[in-house]
């Protein structure tokens, strides 16, 4: 009769953790944990590395687009005399 | 450790406002540079600036709300008035542009014939895919409906399918629409017809591909728990938009293609 009970509850456990595969695990309480941390991050910095790249890689087109934009306007400001 | 004696949110330094700023203006210079000098470089940049900017703000509010917890009542409050008022501007926006329809065609000038619709403009026929398009928007405005129902009493799966359900007919509209445009037998440069025709439907269609991304964007945090049966604005603040983008859609309707065929 023990035996039973064994095999019962591993069917439970095999049935149970095939169920939380198929749907998603709600990891909103791990990203409380993470984003609540006392680290001192700015909320655009805390989610890590990743925030860091995309944070650089945006400000650099700013810059970049900045310097563009002043030149393409005194370009245009200036008029090439021909001859 | 210090904590706030209030409940209102004072945000982390950002520097989105700035690339924010200089995307407009990377975009503005971008299409003047396009129109004189044949160029889309400036203009593409600021595009691109404007899709991250967007991308990370608004993923920086999610972080602030769901996950640090500083949308509480009065903030929300606040969101609310917000989001509210946003949409009275873009109400204002489409305003103007029935403000232009109406001039021209209740006092069709000589040149056009005198009449509207103009002489030589076939109008589209309003009872076949406008009317589809109707149909579609009005559907859309009652599942979007049942899946704020659904949020509020808890149920996932039902949320999760309405929800899919109004992105779907959003682009199913979006697609019929693309389709109406190709096979048009009048162009935007066809007189004040094609003009009104094409910014209004235009701006209109613009905002029905917005309102089906920022739906969309709810779908994903609806799939991943974002939403809790007491506090789910940002899905309300999309069904708001959804809902605006309908009712533009029912003036357009009887009064461009209706009353003005």
């Amino acid at each position: 009769q023990f035996d039973h009970f064994v095999t019962l509850q591993q069917v439970s456990r095999r049935q149970i953790s095939s169920t939380v595969r198929r749907q998603l695990v709600n990891k909103v309480p791990d990203k409380q944990k993470l984003f609540q941390e006392a680290n001192g991050m700015p909320v655009h910095l805390k989610g890590g590395v990743s925030d860091a790249v995309l944070y650089r890689a945006t400000m650099g087109l700013t810059v970049l687009g900045t310097a563009y934009v002043i030149y393409e306007l005194v370009k245009a400001a200036l008029p090439q005399k021909k001859g | 450790m210090a904590h706030q004696a209030h409940a209102y949110h004072m945000v982390d330094p950002s520097p989105w406002p700035l690339t924010g700023a200089i995307a407009a203006l990377l975009m503005t210079s971008g299409l003047a540079v396009w129109f004189h000098f044949h160029s889309t470089t400036l203009m593409t940049l600021g595009l691109i600036l404007l899709l991250l900017t967007m991308h990370q703000w608004w993923r920086d509010i999610i972080r602030e709300g769901t996950f640090q917890g500083h949308h509480t009542p009065p903030v929300q409050k606040g969101l609310r008035y917000g989001m509210i008022l946003f949409i009275t501007s873009e109400v204002f926006f489409f305003l103007g542009f029935f403000w232009a329809f109406y001039h021209s065609s209740l006092a069709p000038t000589p040149e056009l014939g005198g009449c509207w619709p103009p002489t030589g403009i076939t109008p589209l026929d309003p009872f076949e895919v406008p009317l589809l398009n109707t149909a579609v928007l009005l559907a859309s405005g009652v599942t979007v409906t049942w899946t704020h129902h659904s949020i509020m009493e808890g149920e996932r799966k039902q949320a999760i399918q309405s929800l899919t359900l109004t992105i779907l007919l959003g682009l199913y509209f979006t697609a019929l629409q693309a389709m109406e445009y190709y096979e048009a037998p009048f162009t935007i440069a066809d007189g004040v017809y094609g003009s009104t025709f094409f910014v209004a439907t235009g701006f209109h269609g613009l905002h029905v591909i917005i309102g089906s991304t920022f739906l969309a964007v709810c779908l994903l945090r609806q799939i991943q728990y974002h939403f809790t049966s007491e506090h789910h604005f940002g899905f309300e603040a999309a069904a708001w938009y959804w809902h605006f983008v309908d009712v533009v859609w029912l003036f357009l309707y009887v009064s461009i293609y209706w009353w003005g065929s």
